[in-house]
């Protein structure tokens, strides 16, 4: 029980840094848009690629 | 009164033999330094800015001449996030021998004294030497590097000797029919820098997918889908950490009769093509794009390439 909630409030502080802390948001922004273009594009090729196919 | 046949064992066999891998009969895999190479193809054309112009003189069977003129604006590096160009005109001049398959000569020379040279050489049926240089007039920015790479039955193996005290290895293997190995290590003796890497690669006759990672915090993911005979769409990720940069791209290629297309956009707000269109024998027309929304950074260039 203590440590699981030991464990809830690290990760909430965890991702409240990440978020809140402008120079790390900067950088967590550019690398969530650069994944999701990246699986976004795989995930597009693999269902809909036959459809670019001439 | 008459039994169920059971099924034949050979075709059991012959089934299950389809499936097992063959360990001892593996192909040989791509080479280290090129396990990217199909995403390279497609997301990493020769874009340029202004007017190029290539003339390939074939002297004889083995030996070329190669003349160039890239007339356009060039970017100067500034402090400033404004981005500044001052037009400019090179002119390269280049040869080229080629004994196949055996050895390669390769050389370019710019009229600001620039020069380029390559050299591949096949010592034996299995260990290849290679070596490219720069040479400039700048002080200690001439740089060399020469290479040794060992093919074997089902791996390669590669050894890197550069100036600056740097040095290199890599070695790859295949460890299933579709999927191979790798690693590598460098040292860069001026910096008193070491480094290590991780290379994977799975390709089947659709696609092909590969993984880098190197102690320098580089990332590096690829994707390749050849959706058709003429269609390939690649992606590509890649992350510095130390650096903070991250980009990712998606492409296409497009490999028609006539002419082929390539573009690509990725998460910077770049978006480019490039347009090879084959006029005549031996006669091509190019048209390159590069628009950088975000930097409002705008590049077009056409060109054309006699002779190949």
């Amino acid at each position: 029980m203590a440590d699981s909630v030991i464990s809830i409030q690290y990760l909430k502080d965890f991702v409240n840094s990440q978020i809140y802390d402008d120079e790390k948001w900067a950088f967590n922004a550019k690398l969530l848009r650069a994944a999701g273009l990246f699986a976004g594009s795989i995930l597009l090729m693999r269902n809909y690629g036959d459809l670019m196919a001439i | 009164m008459a039994t169920p046949i059971p099924p034949p064992p050979a075709a059991a066999a012959a089934a299950a033999a389809d499936t097992k891998v063959d360990y001892l009969n593996l192909p040989c895999p791509i080479p280290f330094e090129e396990l990217h190479r199909e995403a390279m193809m497609s997301l990493k054309p020769d874009l340029f800015e202004g007017m190029r112009f290539d003339f390939t003189k074939m002297l004889n069977q083995k030996f070329s001449l190669n003349h160039s003129v890239l007339m356009g604006p060039t970017e100067v590096p500034s402090q400033s996030t404004e981005t500044i160009k001052i037009p400019t005109a090179h002119y390269e001049f280049g040869s080229t021998f080629i004994d196949h398959p055996r050895l390669l000569l390769w050389g370019r020379i710019l009229t600001d004294g620039r020069l380029n040279a390559r050299v591949k050489c096949d010592l034996s049926e299995n260990l290849t030497f290679k070596a490219n240089a720069q040479l400039t007039n700048e002080p200690h920015m001439s740089h060399a590097m020469i290479n040794f790479d060992y093919k074997g039955k089902d791996y390669r193996t590669q050894f890197q000797l550069g100036n600056g005290a740097l040095l290199g290895a890599s070695y790859i293997q295949s460890v299933t029919q579709h999927l191979s190995l790798g690693g590598e290590v460098f040292w860069a003796g001026q910096h008193r820098k070491s480094g290590i890497g991780y290379a994977a690669r799975y390709n089947t006759d659709k696609s092909v997918a590969t993984g880098q990672v190197a102690s320098t915090g580089m990332v590096l993911l690829s994707y390749v889908q050849k959706v058709s005979e003429k269609v390939s769409l690649a992606s590509e990720f890649m992350c510095n950490y130390l650096s903070r940069d991250v980009t990712a791209s998606f492409g296409y290629d497009y490999i028609l009769r006539q002419c082929r297309l390539r573009g690509k956009i990725d998460s910077n707000g770049c978006v480019a093509a490039f347009l090879e269109e084959r006029l005549n024998m031996g006669l091509n027309f190019i048209l390159s794009a590069e628009l950088d929304h975000r930097k409002k950074d705008y590049k077009f260039g056409f060109g054309l390439t006699v002779g190949e």
